[in-house]
This record gives structure tokens, sequence and C-alpha cells, in this order.
């Protein structure tokens, strides 16, 4: 962790504090947001349990910390489970039973004295015969549980035990899991302390003091391993950042601040631990600010009771509620010193002792003290008197305890920096817009703009004409106020954009855009451009974006290498969407005669056929010349209707028939038409032959 | 006693194939990508900052494999496999990746379909700002920049610098953001980003104000600001055009459990939020960019003619055809019918000869009826659905045109009775004609 970058808290925190020298924090004692983050996290499943033994547990301990007391409704469930669990004689897992104790020790649960005297053997058997780490911190845990429960547990060979766990430890105060493992890790110190603070509390008899001093100074080693973050943030951290085993910061730190702060309470005499490292690492938990896991949750909440409450240091927590001040307002400079659950602080004094401004220039150091309001346990300055004005300014606080023999109880840090940000209303006045012509300079026609509110100036030029903007700002306290941002945008229709910084002098602003050097930046675009001033900063409560008007600008002609404007985003909507239908246009059908008119024509076709059969009538035709013996009058038949089957063919192939069946029929029809033809016609010319002789 | 034997095997054999049709059916349908994710991370410690935002990952189903990006044994592929889905890039700072990870193999990993969240912040990285522009989203050069804004600031007790931007200049797309309207501002602080104008791919989810730049905050500017205005976008996402998708956000701390779980209350408004629109907003972002919103899938591409339900291998012009197609929206856990009423069919050859707009039962099922031209050749039936946020639907079936036959044309014209008569009556008059000129005495 050492080489990369800060924790999440830290990080937060970095971003949060300008870069001043003492970075500031963001450390603000446990409050209501912790308890409604803890009810979420720990929300109990759709059956009312949370989960595991370990979740359990983890639960119903956060919950008794932060006293919300409406989870008491889950705690018969929860009670009914670890009830069980120790009830049961399969579940012979000391961590099963250490977590089944402890869910009844905070919950109060009433279990039988037979069942908690089982559960004591077992645990005492598996004490003696273990030689890991974990199976002490258990099944310690889990006896020293079970007697603050008002259960009568002694360990009789508290001795050996203490021996056995403190084989152990390794010689930079960390611990190994067990006797085979090589590897030792600091998270195992904070368990391995923890247990032999359970040791010590369940001995019959006094535990050799010189042990504890050995374990002392283990402790005081293992906080020369501390790690920590340049703004008096202090962590815990392995060594050997393993993916797999690795536990992060806040599970280490939660262990070690659990196995130091108990085995203080038990020791005798004070551990030799400097408070400004207390204090680092209850500013790193409180620095999480609201945890996103359970299990965070639990640490940090379960840490922070401990540091509550400890032998070694209690830390004591500066924090500002606000950090911004208004003088609109006439903000009150307030300060809050309590402990990390926010209960009130023992009587001290709060200086103010000197005021930075923003590039560490001392503004002053005359040391001010703050009034202590009792009610609401907040000490109070009134800013006006210390003529500060806008801006932002980093304020050192000195806390001094008023009676000395807190001094060894509670850990305040001394001197505790803060960034603030004074804010206030600019005053924004004497603004004037104008063109003038380049070479007289004399202002042709100069506005008078009122900032603070929407104006609309219209204005015209050419580009041998320039634009004179100018306007004044003024802090409450009367100095020229320079903001951050002063920008003029000049927007052309076609959307290009150009910003102007408005270059600020001691007295006034002032901004002169000369066209005919700006011609080519404008990309010789003539036509109507937006004016709009923005002017904004930190400090400045009334800062704004405003429309002035706008500007008709004539400039020439684009020559043939003049650059081109940058292309315009485009609304992405206007690329999706439904496509314009398309639908084919057919061929129109050709034009027809109406239907009446062919029919008329074709009664008219008709007319020559008739006018045909009623001449054949007059004339008398008959057909004696038909061949009277049987076989000429049968060929003859046959040749007619022969023909008579052609020209029925063809009306067969005007209704249905095609091209090739109509040709396949014609031409068997025809062969048998030649043959009978020839037999008929012969006939009939052998006949008038012999009439002609004769 | 063989032959039942026999017979069993054969019948089991048989029915193996409906069984097997059975059991797929039974289980839970198979979404368009997979559940892998890599998350890369420049400190161990985001894992737990941020864990509300992987608990919700976690919760939809997803798979989170967490690495420091310097992992030497980082790989996003292995035997020509790749080992994930999607990543999730939370490792603003880092220089360079680890294993056999580098720019390139991020870039082929989103080149082969896969998604990625990309956060960064002001500490971003060279490696982080160029896997960004490939990106199409370019981050302000300035490396000491944050996006300020001293009007649409939000309001909070430890913080007077205006670089806590309450952005509510959200993209209205239901697909990317959700059907539910996000009420509260979405918190912000980090880096702006440009997107690139000539890349239509990328779009500008959260937006910043007119009022915004991108400056440092602590030194004084001299020159203009390079990002400005709502020219600067605050979270993009793009789509590319194998329906990849990338996220690129300019704060990690968007994600953040303390802005997911903070309130908010946008300067000179007297409303107070709660909670601040983050977290609905990184949920249904994540939700959209990893395919569970917004990917469509068509099935059972349907055409015949009118009247008829086989499908033929050739159309002759002017036939009355029939089209359908179902089209479904992946909604994260199962397929579901997607509505909409812009679904168009081109019938196409060279260019659209036909171009409609099908209607829908609202179950999926989109058709359209409509006439084949009087063209001939080789057409398609064509869907391109390329629509905001949604993947691209794009798929073509060829289909012959034919003209008619030659006995397919009209018979019996009324304008040509004429003729017909004409004809008709002198071969009538032929026929007698003919006994006339012979058996006439």
């Amino acid at each position: 962790m050492a080489g990369r970058r800060p924790s999440p808290a830290a990080l937060l925190i970095l971003l949060v504090a300008a870069a001043f020298a003492p970075i500031s924090t963001a450390v603000r004692p446990v409050s209501d947001a912790h308890r409604s983050a803890a009810a979420e996290l720990f929300a109990p499943s759709a059956d009312g349990s949370f989960g595991d033994l370990e979740r359990t547990y983890e639960a119903v301990r956060t919950f008794q910390i932060l006293g919300l007391e409406k989870y008491k409704s889950e705690t018969g469930k929860a009670c009914k489970f670890a009830a069980e669990k120790l009830a049961s004689p399969t579940s012979s897992a000391a961590k099963d039973l250490f977590h089944a104790a402890r869910i009844s020790g905070a919950l109060g649960c009433s279990v039988d004295a037979g069942v908690y005297d089982g559960v004591v053997a077992r645990l005492k058997a598996v004490i003696k015969d273990t030689n890991s780490l974990l199976e002490f911190y258990y099944s310690v845990g889990g006896l020293l549980s079970i007697k603050e429960q008002g259960h009568n547990v002694v360990l009789s060979d508290a001795e050996s035990t203490f021996h056995a766990i403190k084989a152990l430890s390794q010689s930079d105060g960390r611990w190994r899991y067990d006797t085979d493992s090589a590897e030792s890790s600091t998270f195992a110190a904070g368990i391995a302390l923890e247990a032999l603070a359970g040791v010590v509390s369940l001995a019959d008899a006094e535990v050799d003091p010189s042990m504890v001093g050995v374990v002392k100074n283990d402790i005081v080693k293992l906080f020369d391993t501390i790690k920590s973050y340049d703004d008096g943030t202090f962590y815990f951290d392995e060594k050997h950042v393993d993916a797999t085993e690795y536990k992060g910061p806040i599970t280490t730190s939660a262990s070690v601040v659990r196995g130091v702060t108990s085995f203080a309470t038990v020791a005798s005499g004070k551990l030799n631990i400097p408070g400004e490292k207390i204090l680092g690492l209850a500013k790193f938990f409180l620095g999480i600010g609201l945890p996103g896991s359970a299990k965070d949750c639990f640490n940090q909440i379960e840490s922070l009771s401990f540091l509550e409450n400890n032998r070694v240091f209690i830390p004591l927590i500066l924090s500002l509620p606000s950090k911004v001040f208004s003088l609109t307002s006439k903000d009150q400079l307030k300060v809050e010193v309590t402990t990390v659950f926010r209960s009130a602080a023992p009587p001290l004094k709060v200086n103010l002792v000197q005021v930075l401004g923003s590039d560490s220039k001392v503004i002053t150091s005359e040391n001010k003290e703050l009034q202590f309001d009792l009610d609401n346990n907040v000490h109070y300055l009134d800013i006006a008197p210390l003529k500060i004005d806008v801006g932002k300014y980093s304020l050192v606080f000195e806390i001094s305890l008023q009676e000395p023999e807190h001094e060894t109880v509670y850990s305040t840090g001394g001197r505790n920096t803060e960034n603030v940000f004074i804010t206030g209303l600019i005053k924004v006045d004497k603004a004037e817009i104008g063109i003038s012509d380049n070479d007289a300079g004399t202002m042709e026609s100069v506005q008078k703009l009122d900032l603070l509110k929407d104006t609309k100036v219209s204005l015209s030029a050419n580009h041998l004409q320039k634009l004179r903007l100018s306007f004044q700002l003024t802090t409450p306290l009367g100095h020229t106020f320079k903001p951050h941002q002063v920008f003029l945008k000049l927007k052309h229709e076609s959307n290009v954009e150009h910003l102007f910084v408005v270059p600020g002098s001691a007295r006034q602003f002032k901004l002169v855009l000369d066209f005919l050097g700006l011609v080519e930046k404008f990309y010789y675009l003539s036509g109507r451009y937006d004016l709009e001033l923005a002017v904004g900063d930190a400090a400045m409560e009334n800062s704004f974006l405003r429309p002035l008007g706008h500007l008709e600008l004539d400039l020439p002609e684009a020559p043939e290498k003049a650059p081109k404007p940058p292309a315009q985003a485009v609304d992405p909507f206007s690329k999706f969407g439904p496509k314009a239908e398309i639908s084919h246009i057919f061929r129109a059908p050709e034009k027809r005669p109406p239907k009446e008119l062919s029919l008329a024509f074709t009664g008219l076709t008709l007319l020559p056929f008739i006018g045909f059969l009623i001449g054949l009538m007059r004339l008398g035709v008959n057909l004696k010349n038909f061949p009277s013996l049987p076989g000429p009058a049968a060929f003859a038949s046959l040749f007619h209707s022969g023909i008579g089957a052609v020209l029925l063919l063809y009306v067969l192939f005007w209704l249905k028939l095609d091209l090739f069946t109509t040709l396949k029929y014609l031409g068997f029809l025809g062969i048998f038409l030649v043959f009978v033809g020839h037999r008929t016609l012969s006939y009939l010319s052998s006949v008038s032959t012999k009439q002609k002789t004769a | 006693m063989a032959t039942p034997r026999h017979l069993l095997l054969l019948l089991a054999l048989a029915l193996a194939p409906l069984l097997a049709v059975a059991a797929a059916e039974g289980a839970a349908e198979e979404g368009p990508r997979g559940r892998r994710l890599l998350v890369l991370l420049d400190d161990l410690a985001v894992r737990s900052s941020h864990s509300a935002f992987f608990g919700s990952l976690q919760a939809r189903g997803f798979d989170l494999d967490f690495r420091l990006a310097d992992d030497p044994k980082l790989s996003l592929h292995r035997y020509g496999q790749y080992l994930y889905d999607g990543l999730v890039l939370f490792a603003p700072s880092t220089p360079r990746f680890g294993g056999s990870v580098d720019q390139n193999a991020v870039l082929e990993f989103i080149d082969a379909g896969h998604d990625m969240i990309l956060a960064a912040d002001s500490s971003a990285s060279d490696l982080i700002r160029g896997i960004a522009t490939e990106c199409g989203v370019d981050f302000d050069e300035d490396p000491e920049a944050m996006v300020v804004d001293h009007i649409n600031y939000a309001v909070t007790d430890v913080d007077g610098d205006h670089t806590l931007i309450a952005g509510d200049d959200l993209i209205q797309s239901d697909v990317i953001l959700g059907s539910k309207k996000i009420e509260a501002p979405v918190l912000f602080r980090g880096i702006g980003h440009a997107v690139n104008p000539s890349n239509n791919l990328v779009l500008k989810v959260l937006s910043a104000s007119p009022s915004a730049y991108s400056a440092n905050p602590k030194t004084k500017l001299a020159s203009p600001p390079s990002l400005t205005g709502s020219a600067i976008s605050l979270v993009s996402v793009m789509q590319a055009r194998n329906n990849a998708r990338v996220l690129v956000s300019g704060s990690l701390d968007l994600f953040s459990n303390r802005f997911l779980k903070s309130g908010v209350q946008k300067a000179g408004s007297k409303k107070r939020y709660e909670r601040a629109g983050n977290e609905q907003f990184v949920t249904e972002t994540s939700k959209w960019v990893f395919h569970e919103r917004g990917h469509l899938k068509a099935v059972n591409v349907k055409h015949h003619k009118v009247g008829e339900t086989n499908e033929p291998g050739m159309y002759r012009i002017n036939d009355d055809l029939e089209y359908s197609v179902e089209i479904y929206e992946w909604s994260g856990t199962s397929w579901k019918p997607y509505v909409a009423d812009d679904v168009q069919l081109q019938f196409f050859m060279m260019s659209p000869y036909v171009l409609k707009t099908m209607s829908t039962d609202k179950k999926g099922l989109y058709s359209i009826s409509f006439k084949v031209p009087d063209v001939y050749g080789v057409f398609q039936f064509k869907v391109e659905y390329q629509r905001l946020g949604y993947t691209g639907l794009s798929f073509t079936k060829q289909i012959p045109v034919r003209p008619y036959r030659h006995n397919e044309y009209e018979r019996f014209i009324t304008s040509a009775y004429p003729y017909y008569t004409a004809s008709f009556s002198s071969m009538g008059a032929f026929f007698i004609f003919s006994f006339v000129y012979l058996y006439h005495k």
C-alpha cells in the first residue's frame, strides 16, 4: 500500500482539500447519517435473519453501539439462532460458539447455565489442544463473552495459554497465525492482543507482570509500523499485500485498535503510545465517511467505540460544521470539539491562532479565543471583527485542555488547521460596452450596462472597429475583487464560439477586442454574434452568466487560404430516427378506348360478313356440285370439316391454347387437310374436265 | 431379447433431441453478453470505497474479478479466448498495466465486442487518456484542470471551491438512463472532456451547464480554458459499430459510496434531495453498458405472398407479399418483446424501391404487406434499424423478382374485339365461301 495511492478516505480528503500546505480533512464525528447507513447495510433479509452467525453478530453489535432501538424487535430471532448454535453439540467449531456467545452477550439473551457449562468445557478443551492463533482467539473470546454475561468462568492455566499465544509473536510486533506458518501479519497482531487481553481477564490469578510488560513493548513496536498520510491520518496495513489473504487497511486497523484498546484496559499502567497516533487512527476511521459494505461499517463503528473510551488516549475531534462562511448572512465561525461519537469533551479552550491566505501568507496571527456555547456544545467566533475579506483561508486552531490531568487521558492533536471559504456578495458596477473607431479611439456608442439583470444591447461593427467592455468588481470590504472566471463569450449563428478572458487591472476589468487582428481567428464569419459575460468565483455568492445582447459584425470576405471553421457537433438525435418512406411508382396502364366504342366497332366489323351472307342469298347459291358418290362425298365432308377444325383451332388459340400446342395440332390437321384436300380437289377437277370434254 | 432392447435404444435416440430442447427451454435464457467482469483498480481500497456500485453489479449476477492494474499476472485472454466479458477500469492514475495488458490489448478487447466502463479523475495518466481518446473522448489536456461551475455547484458544508458539480443536463434517452426519470442532480467531481464532433458513435450522457469551465481552480487563468460551457461532457458513452459499449466518466468519485449515499442540494435551489442521482445514474448506465438493456435481436424473418404461407423462391412483379419479423430486447433476465413504431423495411436493389414502416402487434411482431415493384431483378429485404442507445439491427434476405411469363398477360381486351371479330368473321366467310366456290353450279 505504501507506494500506491492513498486510501479512499484520504483520496476524497485530498480532493476536497485545496493544495494548502497543511491539508485539511473532512473528518466529522459519527452522525445520524451513519445510523441510517448502518440500518441500510445490515437490513435483515425477508425472513428476519441477518445471515450467518458472524454477520448477525456484526449487525447486532453495530446496532447496539449506534443505539438503533428499532432493531430490538429482531433480537428474539437472533437470540434463538444463537441459542440453537450454543446448545447443538455438533457445532463444536470454536468460531461458531464464539460468535453465538457474543450475540447472546450483545442482546442479553437468556441462556441456560447448563448450556454455557457445556460450551465452556468445549472451549477450554480447544484452548488446551490448539496451537493456532485463530482458535485461541475464538475460544478465549467466547469464554470472555460468557463471563461478561455473569457466568462464572475461570481459566485455570491462564499463564500457559498466555505463553502459547505470546510464542507466536514476531520481533517487529506482528504475529503469526500458527506455529507452522512463516508469514506474520498485522491483522493477526490485533487478534493476538485481544486474545491476550481476554486471557488476562479470565485468569484466576494475576498474570506475570513481566510478560505483560513484554507485550506492551510489542505493542509499541507494532505502532512503529503504522502508516500515515500527510494530513495526520494514521492506519495499519499489511506489509505484504497478498491479493488473496489481503484484508485491507480498514479491517487491519480495526483489528489492531480492538486488540490494543482491550489490552490497555486489562494491563496495569499506561501504554507508551503517542496520542497523535490514536487521534490519527480515529481520523482514519471517521475519514471513511459512510462505509459501503456491512463489514466496513461494523469495523468502523466498533473501532470507534473502542477509541471512544479507552485507557490509552481518548481522541478529541475538532470539526467545523460548515467550512463555508458567508459575510452576507454574517455567519459565525463555529467549531465543535467532541469525541468520535459526538459526546461532549472535557472543559477546554479553543483558540484561533493564525489565519493564512490562499498563498500561505499570514493574514493575521492575533490569538483569539472562541466563545463556548454550552447548550449546543459549540465554540464560536464572529467573523466580522476579524476583518477578513472574501476568499480561501486556512485557520489554525489550538486546543488547550483546562485541567492538566486530562492531558494524559485525551488526545487533541494540538494545532489543527482547517481550510475555510469566506464568501460574500460582490458589487458589480460601472459596466460599459461600446464600439470605437480604430484610429481615434473615441467611443462612438457607449452603453451603460446593468449586469445585475439581463440586458439586450445591439451593436454593430466592422473589422476596422473595436469592441470595448469594462466593469468594476468590489468586495464587501471595498477591495477590488478578481474572480477566477471572467469570460466574454462571442457566439456566432453557426455555433462557432470564441472565448476571451477579461483582464483585470487594479481598478477595473477592461477588454478591448480589435477586430482587425481577430478576423482570422473569427474565420471571416460575418453576421450576428451573441455576447455572454460569465463572472464567477468560489468566494462570490452572486456569480452570474449573463447574455449582454448581440453584435452585428461585418468582416471582409474570406481569402482562399483562410482556415475553415471547426466542425460543430451535430445533434445525436438527428442521426437516428426513421427515414422518409418510399413507395414505388408503378408504370401507368396504357390508355384504352371506352368499352362502348369498342363494342360498337365490333358490331361494325360484323357488317361485311352479314353483307356477304345476304349477297350469297341474293345470288341464289346452291350446292349442286357436291359429289354424289359416297367416296368423294365423304372426302369432301372431311375436307370441309378439316377446314372447320383449323378455324376452330384458331378460336381455341385465342381462348386458351398457346402457340406451341396450336402449332402441334395445326401440323396434324394440315397433313390431313393436304391429303383429303388433294383427293377432293382432284375429283372435282376430273369431274369438270369430263363435263368439258363431254 | 436383443430386439426389444435395440428398439428401446432407438427410441431413446429418437427422443434425445426432443428432451434436449425441453431442457434448454427450462433453463434460464441466455443473454447477449457473459457475466465475467474484470475490475482494474490502482488501489484495492477503491473496492471498499466504491462497494455499493460493485455490490449492485454483483447483485445483478455479474462475476467480478478485482485486480490491481499493475498486477504482473494480468491477462485479458488465454489460449485465444477472452477471460472476461467486460472491463471496469477504475485505475485512473496507473501509468501502465501489468502483465500482457497494454493500451492496445484494451482496445482489441473492445474491438472484439466487449464492454468497458472507464473512470478517470484529476490524476488521470497518459495511458487512461490514450484509451479514452481512442474511444472518441478527449480529456482536458491540462493535468491540473478540473470542471468548475460557480453557478450549478452542489452546496456542501465542507467544500467551497465549486468543483463538486450538481449535473442535471442528462441525455433524453430511456434506453441509456432507464425509464424512470433521474430527479436528483448527479454529483460529479473530476475532469471534463470533449467528444470528437466527427465521431458520431459517441454521445454525451451528462453534460456540464453553460456556466461551467475546465481549469485549474487554484491558479489564475491567463488564457481562456480550452473547454467551456455545455461543450464539456462529464460522462459520455460510445457504442461501436460492433455494438461494444464504452462509458467514460471524468470522475471516479461519481461511482463512490460517498456520492451514491450523500444528499444533494444545487446552489440557488431551495430543494434538497435526500439522495443524489448518482446511484440511479450509475446503476442504469452500467445496465446499458453491460447490455442488460437496449440489446435487440431479430428472429423469425418470414415473407410470403398474400394468402399463402410458404416462402417462395422468387416473386413476380406486381405480386402482393407479406413480410414479418420478430424483434426482442434483452431485459437483463429474459428476452422481452421490443415495442416501437419506427421499424422500417426496405425492398432494395441498388437503392430502396420500397421503404415502409412496419406495423406492430406490440408483442414483438413487426409485419408489412406491399406490392412488388414492376421492375425485375435481384432484390433484398433489408432492415437497417439504428436507434439511439440500441444495438444496431441489420439483416437482409435476397429474393429474385421475375417479369410476367408470355401467357400471364391479359387475353381478352375489349378494345381489341373489333380485330378479333374482323378476323373470325373473315374466317367464317372463308369457310362458307369454300363451299360456294367448290359446289355452286
